[in-house]
């Protein structure tokens, strides 16, 4: 497992920078909006036909699978370095790959949700 | 506080000729110093994690139908999503400070032939990305833009 993880180990590291940068630059917003201001009434959210027709659009399309998918990368990357950081490296082999395997379901569900739309 | 780490940390493949001292974790590890800094980035991936996951369930909500969404849209009122969404800006928000405070210092001298910009415009360039698709997203979130 450790040899397979080192073998994946570029891909893994590719998504876990993109997973910062490009999840980072989106879901300040995101976050910002629909998070906060929209159910505190500071603005109106947004209706299902606007939001529908925004997100359906090939932009929109590829902006929320990266939304999505990214993230859960950076995310199961840097909860695999908190693991070995509090509990050590024995766990790794076990602990990483369900990190990455909820990423990667994540991710599929991910485009099944964005080509759904 | 130093404490014992753990047994097999930097543990050698054959024993060695001379003694060693038993491997500590450093004495301000996790939260104490720069550790702190460093335990909390680590962390934001728990919440980058819930965020992926929820942002995934209201594009989903999108794609069934409009009382699924109106229905998620009511739910994110109730105050711990409210809570637990200021949470996760402040991480963000942490997050992009870190990372992008420490992305310049991390160019190589040369890409290539080309020689990257200096590491003020680098980092200016990266707040303004940042601002930039933070405000223009917002504003469609919103409805103010592409109504």
């Amino acid at each position: 497992m450790k040899n397979l993880l080192l073998k994946f180990e570029p891909l893994i590291w590719l998504l876990f920078g993109q997973g910062i940068m490009i999840g980072t630059l989106l879901l300040t917003g995101w976050v910002l909006i629909l998070g906060i201001a929209a159910p505190l009434g500071w603005v109106a959210p947004l209706e299902f036909e606007h939001a529908h027709e925004l997100a359906a659009s090939f932009i929109g399309r590829v902006v929320l699978a990266a939304l999505i998918a990214l993230p859960l990368w950076k995310g199961a990357h840097h909860m695999r370095h908190v693991f070995i950081d509090m509990g050590g490296a024995d766990r790794d082999s076990k602990v990483a790959p369900l990190l990455y395997l909820i990423s990667l379901a994540g991710s599929v569900a991910a485009i099944v949700a964005v080509v759904r739309l | 506080m130093a404490r014992a780490s753990h047994p097999h940390a930097m543990h050698p493949k054959k024993p060695g000729s001379t003694r060693t001292a038993a491997p500590q974790m450093p004495p301000k590890f996790p939260m104490a110093g720069r550790y702190r800094a460093y335990t909390l980035f680590d962390w934001t991936g728990l919440i980058y994690l819930i965020l992926g996951f929820m942002a995934l369930e209201i594009v989903w909500a999108l794609g069934t139908g409009k009382a699924e969404w109106v229905a998620l849209m009511e739910r994110f009122q109730n105050p711990i999503y409210v809570i637990f969404h200021v949470l996760a800006l402040v991480s963000v928000i942490f997050v992009g400070v870190r990372f992008f405070g420490f992305f310049p210092k991390s160019q190589p001298p040369r890409i290539g032939p080309v020689k990257p910009p200096p590491q003020p415009v680098i980092l200016g360039g990266l707040y303004v990305a940042w601002i930039g698709i933070s405000a223009v997203f917002s504003l469609i979130l919103s409805g103010a833009l592409f109504r």
